[in-house]
């Protein structure tokens, strides 16, 4: 092979080289966006959702399940279910927490025996105020927003990273 | 680098493996028109990356195809421009099978001894087409889903079609079962035997070779040979370049592939298929009843056969094409014949008025289901998008409630005043002619008082006033649209001459033996009436209407007000 024809052939190689990668990137440049939606869209805080009377709750805490209209990429339901959470009177004011662990994630249970949440994955534990007690967990149970008119409790729901030690919501 | 480089062929010998791979002879030198497999390779390629990416939303069911169709295309970041390609690619593939086809017809390359890698070819064209046509249905709109309604159709319309048919679409109807089938077929089997295919056709092209021009001696292909990498490989990825660029080019052109409204099995669309299967519907056209198997089954079938028989059909010595005449114009009329039936197919649809028209309704349902979409679809999914729209809330309500007795939009019953283009001039002006008029106050059994006004009485011109009087008492909602000359001419007769005024008031609080026309076909008097009819400045003792007070919400009511009254505008709009 002459030089001359050796330098033809590399310049070829190199242009196989810079169409191809061009090629490869019309799909792959606008995949990126298009895979990562839909992150950074900014979440709307939700409403307050009526979980019942005031009078339903006492110093045991109650399970109350949280129900809203929500719209699920693009669907929109009417009145689903959206999760959970413990509400409980303290020194006369009621509270409530979300019944995800702040550890992974999963639903703590009340034991009334105990007088303890329990999180039945890994064993975690909180008391009725929500202070971790025993366990992975990294911080107590969360909060939630809770507001009474006339007789009537209504809550904020909201998720919170897992695992770390500080409340954030996500 | 290189060192890593070393590292990596020690432990899978991937560099040589790629060198076998790229490293072939090609007789006579590299060619442009050896590019079509090679670009056909690269379109499959890049359509199962994009499928896959448009099965990271698409979410194949009877409810939510279509709505995440709308929302892949519509709200996600470049979903248009990805779905559009996808779209695109698929014309681009048939478009270089089809040159591809004519490249090696023209060499000779189906002759012995590479028969096996042309029928391969031909299996891999029909999936082609397979792909376009499981494709067209998934996003579950109007086009995909009437399209593939007569594919289908024309199936169970073969004899002993019937049971495939009803395997295909998983029973008589379309629906959830259909969408699953269609899919596994698209994303899983088309694709999996595709590349079966391919491989062995790729494999069977490395014995064989390529195919170079005939007029070259043994002498001058050897000669003239050339390495496929990187001298072949260049060309190629040249020409996908070109194809690539094309394809964005009409995917920006096009803003993407088209999305029609939601599948609605109670409409009557316009149902066309793809621009590459328009032969095949033309030819439809013409066999009809017992003939359309002709059409549908026998002569497609002929020219499969054609095809694949070809190195048979083909006895001549050499590959010279003056030697091939008749396997060279076998083919040539085959193309003729599907080009100019497509040409029909677009030239008819072109001039034919109503289609235009069906297309013209179809692309703003379309607009209008897709901007009601972003606000999510109702779980229902499909055409349950619609009922986003309030004004489809309120004709749902109308139906219900009203519809038993008035009609709107050309439905409903006839026992009480129709209120298509109510409160429009033409409306007022045939009540007043004739208030016993089926149309009007025919169906009811009381309201009979008010006379009917013949030309004799009034002459048109003179009732034209009255009418503009009359829409004026209607208030600010329609103040921009009258002629202040003939409302005060209207104003004249309707106290003088026509003595309208011994039974209808128009002042606030008064009342005749006629309603009080204050505000009269306003959206607040209106709801006045369907509150309670039988107050005494509106029907008084001889409504008949019920009240609806108490029956449904002010909102809804002010909601079939505002719809009513809008019926004026609606066909002001439409003179």
């Amino acid at each position: 092979m002459s030089p001359e024809t050796a330098s033809r052939r590399g310049l070829l190689k190199l242009g196989v080289g810079v169409l191809g990668c061009g090629l490869a990137a019309i799909p792959a440049v606008p995949a990126i966006g298009y895979v990562v939606h839909p992150l950074g869209r900014e979440r709307a805080a939700g409403d307050f959702l009526a979980v019942g009377e005031r009078k339903q709750f006492g110093s045991t805490p109650v399970r109350v399940d949280l129900h809203a209209d929500r719209t699920d990429a693009w669907s929109r339901e009417r009145d689903v279910k959206l999760g959970s959470c413990w509400v409980v009177e303290r020194e006369g004011q009621l509270q409530a927490f979300s019944s995800a662990c702040p550890h992974l994630g999963c639903a703590v249970d009340f034991d009334p025996a105990e007088v303890k949440f329990k999180c039945p994955c890994h064993r975690s534990a909180f008391g009725v105020g929500g202070d971790v007690e025993a366990g992975p967990s990294p911080r107590p149970l969360d909060t939630l927003e809770l507001q009474e008119e006339g007789g009537l409790v209504a809550i904020r729901f909201q998720r919170f990273r897992q695992g770390v030690p500080a409340k954030e919501p996500v | 680098m290189a060192r890593l480089g070393d590292w990596i062929e020690a432990r899978t010998g991937l560099k040589t493996a790629i060198g076998h791979a790229l490293d072939e002879d090609v007789a006579g030198g590299a060619r442009l028109r050896y590019v079509f497999g090679s670009v056909l390779t690269f379109l499959f390629m890049q359509q199962v990356v994009l499928g896959i990416l448009l099965a990271f939303y698409y979410s194949p069911s009877a409810a939510s195809a279509w709505a995440s169709t709308a929302y892949l295309n519509d709200q996600v970041t470049a979903g248009w421009f990805l779905r559009g390609l996808h779209h695109h690619g698929s014309s681009a593939m048939v478009v270089v099978v089809i040159l591809h086809l004519l490249q090696v017809v023209w060499a000779g390359a189906y002759r012995a001894p590479r028969e096996v890698n042309w029928w391969t070819g031909l299996a891999m064209g029909g999936l082609v087409l397979a792909f376009a046509l499981t494709g067209y249905l998934l996003p579950w709109d109007q086009k995909g889903y009437w399209a593939t309604q007569v594919a289908t159709g024309i199936m169970g319309s073969v004899p002993g079609g019937e049971p495939m048919q009803q395997v295909l679409q998983g029973g008589p109807e379309y629906g959830n079962l259909t969408i699953t089938r269609f899919y596994a077929l698209h994303v899983f089997v088309l694709p999996i035997s595709l590349t079966l295919l391919l491989v062995g056709h790729l494999a069977l092209f490395r014995k064989h070779g390529v195919t170079p021009p005939v007029e070259l001696s043994e002498a001058e292909l050897r000669r003239k040979t050339q390495p496929f990498w990187p001298n072949q490989l260049f060309l190629d990825v040249l020409a996908m370049t070109a194809c690539a660029a094309v394809l964005v080019a009409l995917t920006y052109q096009t803003h993407g592939a088209e999305l029609y409204a939601p599948a609605d099995p109670a409409s009557n669309f316009v149902a066309r298929p793809e621009w590459y299967f328009l032969f095949l519907y033309q030819l439809l056209k013409y066999f009809e009843g017992p003939l359309q198997i002709i059409a549908t089954v026998l002569l497609p079938g002929a020219v499969a056969v054609m095809l694949f028989a070809l190195p048979w059909i083909d006895r001549a010595k050499s590959r010279r094409p003056r030697d091939r005449v008749v396997a060279l114009s076998l083919v040539a009329v085959l193309m003729a014949g599907v080009t100019a039936l497509t040409g029909l197919a677009m030239a008819e649809d072109a001039s034919n008025e109503s289609y235009q028209h069906g297309l013209e309704v179809a692309e703003k349902e379309a607009a209008r289901a897709r901007r009601l979409a972003l606000e999510g679809v109702p779980a229902a999914g499909g055409v349950a998008v619609f009922d986003n729209d309030p004004k489809e809330k309120t004709r749902k309500l109308f139906k219900e409630h009203c519809a038993t007795c008035h009609t709107i939009e050309g439905h409903g019953g006839a026992e009480a005043p129709s209120f298509d283009d109510y409160g429009s001039r033409a409306w007022l002006t045939g009540l007043i002619r004739n208030p016993r008029d089926p149309k009007f106050y025919g169906g009811t059994k009381a309201h009979t008082t008010m006379e009917p006004l013949p030309v004799e009485t009034a002459s048109d011109a003179e009732l034209a006033a009255v009418v503009e009087y009359v829409l004026g008492l209607g208030g600010a909602e329609v103040a921009g649209t009258l002629d202040a000359g003939l409302v005060a001419q209207g104003k004249a007769l309707w106290d003088g001459k026509l003595e309208c005024s011994g039974c209808h008031e128009i002042e606030a609080g008064k009342s005749g033996t006629g309603p009080t026309l204050l505000g009269r076909g306003s959206a607040a008097w209106i709801a006045r009436v369907i509150n309670d009819s039988s107050q005494p400045d509106l029907y008084g003792d001889t409504a008949e209407m019920p009240k609806f007070a108490g029956k449904l919400s002010p909102a809804e009511i002010e909601s079939l007000a505002q719809f009513i009254g809008s019926q004026r505008a609606a066909s002001a709009a439409t003179p």
